[in-house]
């Protein structure tokens, strides 16, 4: 017969692992499959005295086993509130508190056991090598990596209803603060699909980081630079806009009952990119005031903004998939190329919001979700 | 004679190139209508049309001058639809909603709150959308269907999920409000109770089309 915990086992830990398949393969290449063979042990010795004899190597090798820890925990939590999990709270909830604390203490461990087989390596060159103080520190964050995650198992079984902030905070707000539709999507994102989000975030700072690192390196500074990563970086945003359309025929589909007029509902679109983008337009202000006038920032920002309106109008026409937006979307971005380049660029935004205005205005009302024939 | 509540004018609706209405002209003077028809007629199809939920062709008045095409805005105003399956995004609370109608549509917030409470919104309004069961889903979009200073409320099978008691208020509700001059049109394929509605007449979606006995 099977144990209680070999079965949640299955559900939890192997589950993980099959999920994660593409993940750990790119992990396992990046860790043994760049080294030479032969050069395989000392490559990875000198990693472990290199991040045991440096904090400032250390602290962001903390950093990156907690965020794994944090992936862990979130595919536990998600997996609760996946359609026919359900039975996970009246199953777990029956078992005696100290049992289940030993359950989500084997599968938490369970899927967190490749960076544990990793620290226990690194433990030993540690000890070997009396670097005691770095090895404590590992050892303490590592059995609070495997602790925390347990509080967040056990409040989500007592509160099914918490998906996002932690309970008090979340039902504060919930109690305090009416989400207004402008949120709605990134409300989704961050509930639903935070490495969605968080993995676009991280492509599109790197765009800027790489841009601004580019024109550092080469001494110079030149808006139409900038402005061509900014394009590159909202090119990133366009597995959003998809997910975005899809959100809002799924979902949204009861506000088109609402007295809503069209241009609230066309600032409501604006709005939504204009927060989605506020981080990148954060991180440009913090790199590029010094080198640029309040005009080119607000140039930048403009051209940035006009982009993921029109790129996101395109979709309110129905047959628009994925490859055909693609199309249009690499089109657009080579026509604003040379405009930019030309120092066209008020003339280039002043055609993409006049283009995206007159979609949305013309498509809205009759938008409706087509639905592919099958061949 | 008044004005019909509403009026439908050569509404054509096809999915996909696939005809589901074509309804040359029907017309309805203020009332309660038990909109009635197989499973696949189109009486879903109908009420997202009549609530400006899907687009379509051909024009749909609200008390003889308010045009679905002229006036999207205040059509919306003078029309509440509840769906029979309703669908909001998870992280929404039942307040989160509450308040996006009650700012869009208007009307009485206090008469509202009260429903509400009558209802048992109010025990789980501040809870998340995602834990609510289908039962305490229906209740809130038939709440929401109540907001505003509608002229006509579409009800989309509301007999179905919810609870006896919930039903004896929604009963009273329609009976309140169709003496306040609201319309309702209601479709369920269980007989409205004759003891606590008086039906004005019953629609037929058949054919594509709707006839009104």
């Amino acid at each position: 017969m099977r144990t209680t915990s070999a079965i949640l086992s299955k559900i939890f830990t192997r589950r993980f692992y099959i999920d994660n398949t593409g993940f750990f393969l790119v992990l396992f290449y990046v860790l043994f499959g760049i080294v030479n063979g032969a050069n395989l042990v000392n490559y990875h010795k000198a990693l472990m005295l290199g991040f045991l004899g440096n904090y400032s190597f250390l602290f962001p090798v903390l950093l990156l086993w907690t965020v794994y820890a944090v992936k862990c925990t979130g595919f536990v939590l998600k997996t609760f509130q996946l359609q026919g999990y359900d039975f996970l709270f009246s199953t777990m909830g029956s078992i005696e508190k100290p049992a289940r604390i030993r359950i989500w203490f084997l599968l938490h461990t369970g899927i967190y056991m490749p960076v544990l087989v990793y620290v226990g390596i690194a433990l030993l060159v540690a000890i070997r090598q009396h670097y005691y103080i770095p090895a404590v520190l590992i050892v303490i964050l590592n059995i609070a990596n495997c602790i925390w995650p347990l509080t967040l198992y056990e409040r989500k079984l007592a509160q099914p209803d918490i998906i996002f902030f932690t309970g008090h905070l979340q039902r504060w707000i919930n109690r305090h603060f009416t989400k207004p539709p402008v949120l709605f999507f990134l409300y989704e994102l961050f509930t639903n699909f935070p490495r969605r989000i968080v993995s676009t975030k991280l492509v599109s700072a790197a765009i800027l980081w790489l841009t601004f690192l580019v024109m550092t390196r080469g001494e110079y500074f030149d808006l139409r630079g900038l402005q061509i990563g900014v394009m590159v970086s909202v090119l990133a945003h366009m597995q959003l806009m998809i997910h975005h359309r899809a959100f809002d025929d799924t979902y949204l589909n009861f506000m088109e009952n609402l007295p809503v007029s069209l241009f609230t509902h066309y600032i409501r679109m604006i709005g939504v990119y204009f927060i989605m983008f506020l981080p990148e337009m954060i991180i440009i202000t913090v790199n590029a005031y010094t080198k640029t006038s309040v005009m080119g920032l607000i140039t930048v920002f403009c051209t940035a903004l006009s982009l993921l309106i029109l790129f996101r109008s395109m979709l309110f026409f129905p047959k628009m998939n994925p490859e055909i937006h693609v199309r249009y979307i690499m089109l657009t971005s080579f026509i604003v190329l040379f405009m930019i380049l030309g120092h066209y660029e008020w003339p280039a935004i002043l055609l993409l919001q006049a283009a995206s205005a007159i979609i949305f205005f013309r498509k809205y009302r009759s938008y409706e979700p087509y639905i592919e024939p099958e061949s | 004679m008044s004005d019909p509540v509403i009026a439908l004018r050569a509404v054509k609706k096809s999915y996909q190139d696939v005809p589901i209405l074509d309804i040359d002209q029907l017309e309805l003077p203020a009332g309660i209508y038990w909109l009635q028809g197989e499973n696949g007629a189109g009486k879903t199809t109908c009420m997202k049309v009549m609530a400006g939920l899907i687009p379509f062709k051909g024009e749909i008045l609200l008390n003889g001058n308010v045009s679905s095409r002229e006036h999207p805005v205040q059509f919306r105003r003078l029309i509440n639809y509840a769906e029979a399956e309703p669908l909001y995004p998870s992280f929404l609370t039942g307040r989160d909603l509450l308040e996006l109608y009650l700012h869009t549509k208007g009307g009485n917030r206090e008469e509202i709150l009260d429903i509400g409470e009558k209802l048992g919104v109010d025990i789980f309004v501040n809870n998340p959308v995602s834990s609510y069961s289908s039962g305490m889903l229906k209740k809130l979009s038939l709440l929401l269907a109540f907001t505003g200073n509608p002229a006509l409320i579409l009800l989309d099978e509301p007999l179905i999920t919810i609870d006896t008691r919930a039903l004896t208020v929604l009963y009273d509700l329609i009976r309140t409000y169709s003496a306040k001059g609201v319309s309702f049109c209601i479709t369920s394929h269980q007989p409205l109770d004759a003891e606590e509605l008086t039906v004005t007449g019953t629609l037929k979606v058949a054919h594509k089309n709707i006839t009104l006995n």
